[in-house]
């Protein structure tokens, strides 16, 4: 009887012991090492290094350079997720596009999108306001237009599963219709089937 | 009796294991076409252990059509088996003030044993005239 209710006295006080010695929140460096590192899904730090990798090569390749009126004016396209999760492309395209207005070698237009959508109506109405009373067209007309694609591809063996995730870019002239430039980077991550479960 | 199963069980998985460690061999053209700008370096080494297995050879740098500086790093690993490592690279302008780079990842990655490899970066903006490279083993 008495080892029966010691057993039970310290069955009922394990799950507050266990949860006493879990790991409380706290703060981590962004993209940093002690990020979680998810298979079936994009991460922060793999929008970072994306992000990172294609302006590096986007800028080293001088294309923005090759404009009359620098600096160069960028509209962003279509961004295309081919993956199986609901993605926000803005958390790449926002990236560079922050890198390439500190580069001092593009800007972005803020007013022109796609299907006519402006990201900030209200700047486009303002625009339209001062194009009208000024009786000329004032919006700089983009150099070129940013447009890419995410790609996931999964692949298994066992009870390993790896999923790529492709990030693809290009800036095309749309005076010609041609891509000046086209980046992409592979982010390939790899881990174990959890035995049970999803 | 034990020792006589257990010692050629103990060679054959010795020598499994090292025969699981490849390494790379490499070839090139001798005589370079290309001129690389090796540029002196200052290390500090405070992880004996990653220094010893995949070691700095050297730094060169040039500058992109557009003015912005270009740094390229020469990894080379000294040991016969795969290293993982991160590193990052960090900006400095003329005066030596750190460029908050928004897109400036810690980047993960690794090198096949006896690999010599190159890692690269670009300067976000044509102000940057310093850097670093910080490493750290995974």
């Amino acid at each position: 009887m008495k080892k029966t209710l010691l057993w039970s006295c310290l069955a009922a006080a394990l799950p507050f012991v266990a949860g006493g010695c879990a790991t409380k929140a706290h703060y981590i460096q962004t993209g940093g090492r002690e990020s979680v590192v998810s298979v079936n899904s994009i991460n922060i730090q793999d929008y970072i290094q994306a992000a990172d990798k294609m302006t590096g090569e986007l800028l080293a390749s001088g294309a923005l350079d090759k404009v009359s009126n620098p600096p160069a004016v960028l509209a962003i396209s279509r961004i295309v997720n081919n993956t199986g999760a609901q993605i926000d492309t803005d958390l790449l395209t926002k990236k560079i596009r922050v890198a390439l207005l500190n580069s001092g070698k593009a800007m972005t237009t803020t007013t022109m999108g796609l299907g006519g959508t402006a990201e900030d109506p209200m700047a486009k109405g303002l625009q339209q306001e001062a194009e009208f009373k000024a009786d000329q067209k004032t919006t700089r007309t983009p150099d070129f237009t940013l447009s890419g694609k995410i790609i996931q591809t999964i692949a298994r063996s066992g009870s390993t599963s790896q999923s790529t995730y492709s990030f693809q870019l290009s800036l095309t002239d749309p005076k010609t219709g041609l891509a000046v430039w086209e980046g992409e980077k592979e982010i390939t991550k790899q881990g174990e089937k959890a035995s049970v479960g999803f | 009796m034990k020792m006589r199963i257990l010692l050629p069980l103990a060679g054959a998985a010795l020598l499994a294991v090292t025969g699981c460690r490849t390494s790379m061999n490499t070839i090139e053209n001798a005589q370079k076409e290309g001129q690389r700008q090796m540029i002196s370096d200052s290390r500090v080494i405070t992880d004996s252990s990653l220094a010893r297995k995949v070691s700095f050879v050297g730094l060169n740098q040039s500058m992109t059509p557009g003015g912005l500086l270009k740094v390229q790093l020469e990894l080379l690993n000294n040991k016969r088996s795969l290293q993982s490592f991160s590193y990052r690279f960090e900006w400095f302008d003329a005066s030596g003030m750190l460029i908050n780079n928004v897109a400036s990842p810690t980047v993960s990655d690794q090198i096949e044993g006896g690999e010599s490899k190159f890692i690269s970066a670009v300067a976000p903006n044509p102000a940057c005239k310093d850097f670093r490279v910080k490493f750290i083993e995974n």
